[in-house]
Formats: C-alpha cells, sequence, structure tokens
C-alpha cells in the first residue's frame, strides 16, 4: 500500500510538472526562438538598409564630380540639337587648321540649317548633316582630326570632350576649281550628330530641401558652365 | 509475558526508510517545489530572452527603417550617378565606334608614290546610315539601367575609298595599287580602270597632262571592330574647355612622307 502511494506520489508529480511545462514553459521559450529569428532577419534588413544608404551617401559625394561629367558630356550630345553651337565649333576648328567652313546642311535633302531644329523637335536622336569645306589635302585632313578629337576616348579610358560627339560617314574631295588657289579641295563630309533623349533627365532633390534638375545637357554645348571638379588631362 | 516491541513502528526492520510519519509526502512536496524551481527559473529565462529580443528586433526594424529612409532620400543622387554611368558608357561607345577619317586620309597622302595624281578621293562607310540611335533608359534602380548606343557607323560597317587620278605609266599606276595595300587596315585594293591617253583615245582626267594614264580604284578597309570593351572602361570625361588647362585636341599626323606631286589633289 506504501508503494503504491509513492509511485501515485511520483506520477501525480511528473503529471503536474509536465503540464506546468507544456503549458506555461514550453510555449515561452518557443516565443523565444522565434523571435530569435525574427532577430536575425532584423539584422540582415539593417545589413541591407546600411549598404543602401552608403552606396547613396557614396553617390552624394561623387555628385559633384558626376554633374560636371554630365555637363561635359552634354557637350557632345546635348538634349536639344544645339545647331548653333555646332556651327560654332566647326567655324573655329576650320579657321584653326585653315580650312573655309562653306555650308553646313541638315540631312540628306539638301534642305537648309532650319530643318535641323524641325529634325530635333521630333525627337530624332541622330541629326544627319553635310557640311563643305575648302582647304588643302592635309588642311582637310587636319579637320577631320579636329572633329574626331571634338569627343574622343583616350588610350586610358577617359572621353575627352571639347565639342560636338560627330559620326562621319562620308568624305568626298574633289578639286575646287579654284584658279587663284589650284590646290584647294573641295571637301564634302556626311556626318551625324546626336541628341540625348530628354527623358533621360531626373530631377534631383537635394537633402538641404531645394530641387535641382539634372537636365544640364540642355544648354551645355552652349553654356558650359561646369564646376571646377571637372577632370582635366594634360 | 507477553513481549512489547519497544521500538517505533517506523523504525522496525521492513519499514520504509525515511518516509517518516507523513509516508513520503514531504519528499513529494519538497520534489514539486524543486520541480516548480526549475520550471520557473526555465520560464523566467525563456520570458527574458523574449523581452530582450522584441527589443532587439523592434530597434534593429527601427535602424532599417532609418536606414532605407536616408537611402530613399538620396536615391536621386544614385540615381544621377547611374545617368552619368549611362551616358559615359553610351558616348564612349559612338566615339568608339567612329572610323578615323584623319588616319585613313594620313595613309594616303604617306603610300602615293610620286608621279601619281589624286583627282578626287571619296570614302563612305557601308552599311551604317541607316542604324543610327542613342537610347538612354533611365530607371529608378541603377542595377536595371541600361544604356545603348549605335552610331551611325555601327560595327562591322566597311569604310570603301575610291580613288581617281593620274599616273605617270601604267606601271605606276601599278606601283600605286601595291601602295595602297600599304595602307592601314585595309582589306582589298580593286582597280576599277586604267587608261592612258594613247590608248583608244581615252581622254586624260582633270589634272593629266600628256600621257598620263587615268585610274581608278577601290579601297577596301576592314570592318569596323565593336566598341563594347572599350566603351565598358570608359569611366571619367574629362573636358578641356572646363580647366584651365587648355589641351590641345589634336596631334597632326606628320606630312613629311607626301612626295608626289599633286594637281588634282594638292599635297
Amino acid at each position: 500500500m506504501s508503494r503504491e502511494r509513492t509511485a501515485l506520489i511520483a506520477v501525480a508529480l511528473v503529471a503536474i510538472l509536465g503540464a506546468v511545462w507544456l503549458l506555461v514553459v514550453s510555449p515561452e521559450r518557443k516565443q523565444a526562438n522565434q523571435l530569435s529569428a525574427q532577430v536575425i532577419a532584423a539584422k540582415s534588413q539593417l545589413a541591407s538598409a546600411e549598404s543602401k544608404e552608403a552606396s547613396a551617401r557614396t553617390a552624394q559625394s561623387q555628385y559633384a564630380t558626376a554633374y560636371a561629367a554630365v555637363v561635359s558630356l552634354g557637350k557632345a550630345v546635348p538634349a536639344s540639337d544645339e545647331v548653333p553651337a555646332l556651327i560654332d565649333q566647326l567655324t573655329q576648328a576650320s579657321n584653326q587648321k585653315n580650312v573655309d567652313f562653306n555650308s553646313i546642311t541638315s540631312g540628306g535633302s539638301g534642305s537648309s540649317g532650319t530643318s535641323a531644329s524641325a529634325a530635333a523637335a521630333s525627337a530624332s536622336s541622330a541629326l544627319p548633316f553635310t557640311f563643305a569645306f575648302e582647304g588643302s589635302y592635309f588642311a582637310l585632313e587636319h579637320l577631320m582630326r579636329q572633329l574626331a578629337d571634338f569627343a574622343k576616348l583616350t588610350p586610358k579610358g577617359t572621353i575627352r570632350v571639347s565639342g560636338r560627339l560627330l559620326t562621319i560617314q562620308s568624305v568626298k574631295l574633289a578639286p575646287s576649281g579654284s584658279l587663284t588657289s589650284p590646290n584647294k579641295l573641295t571637301g564634302t563630309v556626311t556626318a551625324t550628330a546626336y541628341t540625348m533623349p530628354a527623358t533621360a533627365s531626373p530631377t534631383l532633390t537635394s537633402p538641404t530641401g531645394s530641387s535641382s534638375p539634372a537636365s544640364s545637357t540642355t544648354s551645355a554645348a552652349s553654356s558650359p558652365t561646369a564646376p571646377a571638379t571637372v577632370t582635366v588631362n594634360p | 509475558m507477553r513481549a512489547v516491541n519497544l521500538i517505533p513502528s517506523e523504525q522496525r526492520a521492513g519499514a520504509s526508510v525515511g518516509a517518516g510519519r507523513s509516508e513520503g509526502v514531504a519528499y513529494a512536496v519538497l520534489a514539486l517545489i524543486a520541480g516548480f524551481a526549475l520550471l520557473a527559473f526555465l520560464y523566467g529565462s525563456a520570458h527574458h530572452q523574449v523581452a530582450s529580443r522584441r527589443a532587439q528586433a523592434a530597434s534593429l526594424s527601427a535602424q532599417a527603417q532609418q536606414a532605407q529612409s536616408a537611402a530613399e532620400q538620396l536615391a536621386p543622387y544614385t540615381s544621377f550617378i547611374a545617368l552619368r554611368e549611362q551616358r559615359t558608357q553610351a558616348v564612349a561607345s559612338l566615339a568608339e565606334s567612329r572610323f578615323d577619317w584623319a588616319h585613313a586620309f594620313h595613309e594616303f597622302g604617306r603610300v602615293l608614290p610620286s608621279g601619281t595624281t589624286i583627282s578626287a578621293l571619296g570614302g563612305t562607310i557601308a552599311g551604317g546610315a541607316a542604324t543610327s540611335s542613342l537610347s538612354l533608359s533611365q530607371s529608378s534602380s541603377a542595377a536595371t539601367a541600361a544604356a545603348t548606343a549605335t552610331g551611325a557607323t555601327p560595327a562591322g560597317s566597311i569604310p570603301t575609298f575610291t580613288v581617281s587620278g593620274c599616273a605617270k605609266s601604267q606601271p605606276t599606276v601599278a606601283l600605286t595599287l601595291q601602295r595602297l595595300r600599304l595602307i592601314d587596315g585595309v582589306k582589298e585594293v580593286t582597280l576599277q580602270s586604267s587608261a592612258s591617253s594613247g590608248s583608244g583615245g581615252v581622254s586624260t582626267g582633270p589634272g593629266c597632262t600628256g600621257r598620263d594614264a587615268t585610274f581608278s580604284a577601290t579601297v577596301v578597309f576592314d570592318p569596323l571592330p565593336a566598341s563594347s570593351a572599350v566603351a565598358a572602361v570608359a569611366k571619367t570625361v574629362s573636358d578641356p574647355d572646363a580647366g584651365s588647362a587648355s589641351a590641345s585636341s589634336t596631334s597632326a599626323p606628320s606630312t613629311s612622307a607626301a612626295t608626289t606631286t599633286s594637281t588634282g589633289v594638292a599635297k
């Protein structure tokens, strides 16, 4: 009888303790484990967010340099046709190389330069032009070099921009027929200039609250007001 | 006489050891108390972990949200950097995909033999005029940004020159054709025609004199290479006009090699 009683007490004891474990302690420990998983997930989320923030801060610190680069690139590929600036650049280059810049024709149809604006207005990203120059063979050769160097990729991988990016598609050299200068040639150059799609310009909101449009390429070709952080390669 | 056992009944042999008067109930109570104490300790420990981890998770979430908010606030800068990368690659690709016309003209001047005169020289790049495009797509995510740039002279386009001129004799024409093959990047030189003034009454060309042979040849260059690899490394942009140190834009090739006396094309 005494042994049976002891066994009964032991069973009751185990039952009570087991019930308490199952009903009280175990759920709490389970919750603790679940929260441990949540903490790990939150840590991962925090690391990701901090990485993004660090990347954004780096981008912020590079903004001045990037802005200068975009402005410079806008000189090579502006947002609009910028035909006046192109004419200025061609005239300047021709004068430097002792070449006469005779004419510029938009497209291949022989229309006047005013139709270049119409071409740009139709959101065309490539603007074909035909230029006519007059000069000696080597002067024209040097002019070709000058036109190519308006936007040039250096062997170091740096893009050096000093004017409009032009892709020359054809060149024809023929005697000019000038009696006073028999060595002069007429060079007819068919080339393509490019414009940047306007939709590619985002609007920047600085942390200080001021808003500045990043579409600096719109007037970059005619007003090269780049910040002083532009890299200049000797 | 009747024997009387004076040993207490709980201490007699055969009785349960330690049961005492409560017959083990006291031990059971003690075990119960000990068990409860252990469970209370485990519960308390778990409860403490729950509380601390809950607070930690909340704190981490708040920090993550703060960082996320800061990143979103600075997102325009990230987008602008991506835009810069796109434009740089696009311009680099366009610049690199061009044919070097100046070098080609320099080479023509370098290889032509004496006694040869060029009356007309024209070059064109076949297959490039219809596919010029410059496309820049701006995305909120830098990872999805894409830039495509196909110039007016895409990769694979073939520059072709047509040369017309005069030579002192037919052997000079042959020499000219051989020299034209020495031009850097030339793939093929094809003679279109060569005729002297004394052969069948063919008139001399412009700039030709006497019994000069007029000739016409086609010079085909190698196809333009792809420029994707070069464009990928272009990272910086320099602007000579923006700085005080204005770099000379070109280094003109030497012209001393040209020795031909030319009437049509001056050298």
